[in-house]
């Protein structure tokens, strides 16, 4: 173990969660992400490198990392797995048209070793748009159900409304201090 | 205002806990100690001043993080850690990290002032990023400068 190990390891004392943030380009992680900062979300562009924010949140302090989901950037994903608690993957229920690459992106990264510990919260994005898929369509689609690798959850949310997404935090921060915490 | 003041004496002798408390703290001490002299060595200082030099021009002041950052970061952190780490096992040959981490579990970690901001530019990204943006922003002052007193020469 080299000394910066140490280090990262020294850090988890102070009760940080590390959350990436990963989804198809367009489901709306960055607008998600300062939604939860309180930042106003109407001048928001593609994200072509990645946002980091630190939230205190019941105690924790959550740094969320958001990294661009256009096609040509998915391949520095793996960049950003190493140490993550939680994944929360985006959706945007809206696009059915792109439900089976989302699927398709979904499952390369739940065979990923350096994320095989984390929790897996998904994201039923953009609700309040018409002909958004629900969750119990999207579990179908998505073929949730098949996932036994990981601790995972599935809540509908907007990040134009707020509605659901302290829900949604609230249950991947519990599931995850109940892993990583508990000996404390 | 003395009198619920306990001799020191009968501290020193009862609080057995205590002494294995101070052998923690004078290790970890002792490492903390040395990572200093190490970081305020000016080997170290020209590692880190290069390492700047290289990559400063690729910083933007922008709230996104472009890709870059990330392998520079990786970099950063290979330059020093083993850097670090050769010293550290030239000051104590007997260092060992998962000792260090060992020793260290049961307490919190406290590190305060400079040394910290330096330690933590290691292991925490965003520290890593405000130390390159703070250089650009004093290699510019510097260039502005500069091209003021070239400007000055020029119209005199
Ligand atoms: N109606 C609606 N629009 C949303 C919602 N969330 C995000 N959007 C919009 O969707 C678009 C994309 O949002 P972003 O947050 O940039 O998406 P992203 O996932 O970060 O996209 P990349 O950075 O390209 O990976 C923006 O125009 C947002 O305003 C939502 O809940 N409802
Ligand atoms: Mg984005």
């Amino acid at each position: 173990m080299g000394f910066l190990t140490v280090l990262k390891k020294m850090k988890q004392k102070e009760k940080e969660i590390r959350i990436l943030m990963l989804g198809l380009d367009n489901a709306g992680k960055t607008t998600i992400l300062k939604r939860f900062n309180g930042e106003p979300i109407d001048t928001i562009s593609p994200t072509l490198g990645f946002n980091i924010k630190t939230l205190e949140h019941k105690g924790f302090k959550l740094n969320m990392w958001d990294v661009g989901g256009q096609k040509s950037l998915r391949s520095y994903w793996r960049n950003y797995f190493e140490c993550t608690d939680g994944l929360i993957w985006v959706v945007d229920s809206a696009d059915k048209r792109r439900l089976e690459d989302c699927k398709k992106e979904l499952y390369v990264l739940l065979q990923e070793e350096r994320l095989a510990g984390a929790t897996l919260l998904i994201f039923a994005n953009k609700q309040d748009l018409p002909g958004a898929c629900t969750v119990e369509e999207l579990k179908d689609i998505l073929d949730l159900e098949s996932i036994k690798t990981h601790h995972w959850k599935i809540v509908s949310c907007s990040a134009v409304t707020g509605e659901n997404l302290l829900k949604g935090i609230d249950w991947i921060v519990e599931d995850i201090a109940a892993r990583i915490f508990t000996l404390d | 205002m003395n009198s619920f003041e306990v001799p020191s004496s009968t501290i020193d002798d009862l609080d057995i806990s205590h002494s294995f408390e101070d052998n923690d703290e004078r290790y970890f001490s002792e490492v903390v100690g040395h990572i200093e002299e190490i970081i305020m060595n000016e080997n170290f200082q020209s590692i880190q001043q290069d390492f700047m030099e290289k990559h400063w021009t690729q910083f933007e002041d922008d709230e996104e993080n472009r890709l870059i950052y990330t392998d520079i970061f990786k970099e950063y952190q290979n330059t020093v850690e083993k850097y670090i780490e050769k010293s550290l096992l030239e000051k104590m040959p007997h260092f060992d990290p998962n000792k260090f981490d060992e020793e260290l579990s049961n307490r919190k970690f406290e590190l305060e002032g400079e040394i910290f901001e330096m330690l933590s530019t290691f292991s925490n990204f965003i520290s890593f990023k405000n130390m390159f943006i703070d250089y650009k922003k004093m290699k510019e002052e510097k260039l502005a400068e500069l091209s003021f007193h070239i400007s000055v020469l020029k119209y005199n």
